[in-house]
């Protein structure tokens, strides 16, 4: 009996070395959460999930007020992703709430929300929480009596057709969607002022947001471009987060539509198949010399470098680049240079440490659209010239140098004149 | 009126005068001190030469400060008081040497060469140290 107790413990504590979800060696989410209304969703929107697991993703689906349902538990996330289906939730079961999902996006895991038409105020706090605003009307809707998609059950024009897409090559994918993206449901703006915001579709400026079964009172508060149908975030710990207001789009319903293509892209890109880098192997040492010095002198030559890698999704390539710059800061960068590549993933700059000793670091802040931002810091300390270390002779000084021998000279011989001459 | 003009006329002639009479008053002083120098010991001419190499070595050292500024001025200090105390040394040796000098009459030459000599060693000592 303590031997199969023993035996169990054993085999439970080595289950967390198995796991292979989530790693910073391997960043792609692996487990994910999907909270729905009800399970008819599962068939509706099976060719989006039949994607997801098609590139090896374990997605779990549980009704949003299961009262089984919990994110973590002993202060371990079970899941890596969680995806929010549930638009008319009033109340999450379990251990859930909006606290605790701001707490799961904040420990770095990723997060995708569909609001749609119905969508309880639970949700649009969550979409809050994560910097969008849908618009406050609960029974608005995007209306666009230009660029609406033509079908049987038409009317109110509030399927409507968008490809305003965002020039990324790394969210999108380097293949461009052809056809426009469908989309049936609320509309959100963006705080200009939030800079960890992205618009990827934005709808066309002839959309607005208002309530479809009733006539227009007043003119409406989110109209044209401004509107936002899907939404990015990346968190500034590298969480990524998906927004949009129609669950619609992500059904079986669309067939021709470049919805299929649209979110496939973005799904890679939301759970870390793409955009993903991470910096290794950073190291600085004096030209002509291999290791790494643990102080430098002003005005000496040094070099860094570092190798950046990016997640394709089942392997780290090298990342090629022509912007990473690395800082020489105290206060602020004394030296900015621009890192030159191999073209395999190691970037390498030479330059001179600056006439002001103190304690200096290597910065390497790098922020790009959809990329995960990376931000290195080394700190070296910098020293001035030992007193052996100046030059023995100035050149500025010879005349007087010369001046003094010159006078020895003439004193020399003139002891001698005066004492031998008569 | 014929007054005024020869009033004039007089006052230009006596500054004429003077002035010519300054000159040949100056080529005069100058003639005599000429002849006077050409008196001295051979022995005091050689160490006014030696005077005068030394401060003319400390005038060009004070014209390249002046072009280059005084970036090493302990070693601009060095040289020209080296310069300096070489000529201020000269002078001395030249006092205690001249055998015109009531002061020094009693004092032998050769003691006197002893202290230039001494004095120049502790100069250049001092030089080298603060030469840099």
């Amino acid at each position: 009996m303590a031997k199969l107790l023993l035996y169990l413990t054993l085999a439970t504590s080595l289950i967390p070395l198995f796991s292979v979800a989530f790693s910073p060696e391997n960043p792609t989410d692996r487990r994910v959460l999907v909270l729905v209304d009800d399970f008819a969703i599962k068939s509706s929107h099976s060719l989006y999930f039949g994607s997801l697991t098609s590139r090896g993703f374990q997605l779990e689906f549980k009704l949003a007020d299961d009262p089984n349902i919990g994110l973590q538990r002993y202060g371990q996330y079970l899941y890596d992703a969680l995806v929010l289906f549930c638009p008319s939730v009033e109340r999450f079961g379990g251990s859930i709430d909006v606290a605790s999902i701001v707490d799961f996006v904040d420990s770095g895991h990723d997060l995708i929300v569909a609001a749609d038409s119905n969508a309880s105020d639970l949700i649009r706090e969550v979409a809050t929480e994560c910097g969008v605003d849908f618009d406050e009307d609960p029974a608005a809707m995007v209306i666009d009596h230009i660029n609406y998609a033509v079908s049987n059950f038409d009317g109110d024009h509030t399927l409507i057709a968008s490809d305003d897409f965002i020039k990324a090559d790394v969210i999108l994918g380097s293949k461009k969607i052809e056809a426009p993206v469908l989309f049936q449901g609320i509309g959100h703006s963006l705080n200009p002022a939030n800079s960890l915001v992205l618009k990827v579709l934005s709808a066309s400026s002839s959309a607005y947001s208002a309530n479809p079964k009733s006539k227009l009172s007043n003119p409406p508060s989110l109209t044209g471009s401004a509107i936002s149908l899907v939404s990015v975030v990346q968190a500034r710990n590298n969480a990524r987060i998906l927004i949009t207001g129609s669950l619609s789009m992500f059904s079986n319903r669309h067939e021709k539509s470049g919805n299929e293509q649209f979110l496939t892209e973005i799904s890679k890109w939301v759970f870390h198949e793409r955009g993903h880098l991470k910096a290794v192997n950073v190291r600085h040492h004096k030209v002509g010399e291999s290791d790494e010095p643990a102080i430098y002198r002003i005005n000496d030559d040094l070099e860094y470098s570092v190798e950046i890698y990016e997640w394709s999704g089942t392997s780290w390539e090298p990342y090629v680049s022509d912007d990473v710059q690395v800082q020489f800061y105290m206060m602020s960068p004394y030296v900015l240079k621009t890192l030159s590549t191999d073209q395999k993933g190691h970037y390498s700059a030479e330059f001179k440490v600056p006439d002001v000793y103190g304690v200096f670091q290597f910065k390497v802040e790098y922020q790009r659209l959809g990329y995960t931002s990376l931000s290195l810091s080394k700190q070296i300390p910098v020293r001035p010239y030992r007193h052996n270390e100046y030059e023995r002779f100035l050149p500025a000084a010879y005349p007087y140098y010369g001046s003094a021998f010159s006078m020895m000279a003439g004193f020399f011989i003139f002891t001698i004149v005066h004492l031998y001459s008569k | 009126m014929y007054q005024r003009e020869r009033e004039r006329e007089r006052e230009r002639d006596y500054r004429e005068e003077m002035a010519r009479s300054t000159g040949k008053d100056a080529q005069a002083l100058f003639h005599s001190l000429r002849s006077a120098y050409a008196a001295t010991p051979t022995t005091l001419k050689i160490i006014d030469l030696y005077m005068g190499f030394a401060v003319f070595t400390a005038l060009i050292q004070v014209v390249y400060m002046a072009i280059v500024g005084s970036f090493p001025f302990n070693s601009f200090l060095s040289g020209v008081l080296s310069c300096v105390g070489t000529a201020i040394l000269a002078v001395c040796l030249r006092i205690q040497v001249n055998k015109d000098n009531k002061e020094f009459k009693d004092l032998p030459p050769e003691r006197a060469f002893a202290d230039f000599v001494l004095c120049n060693l502790v100069l250049h000592l001092v030089i080298m140290n603060f030469l840099g």
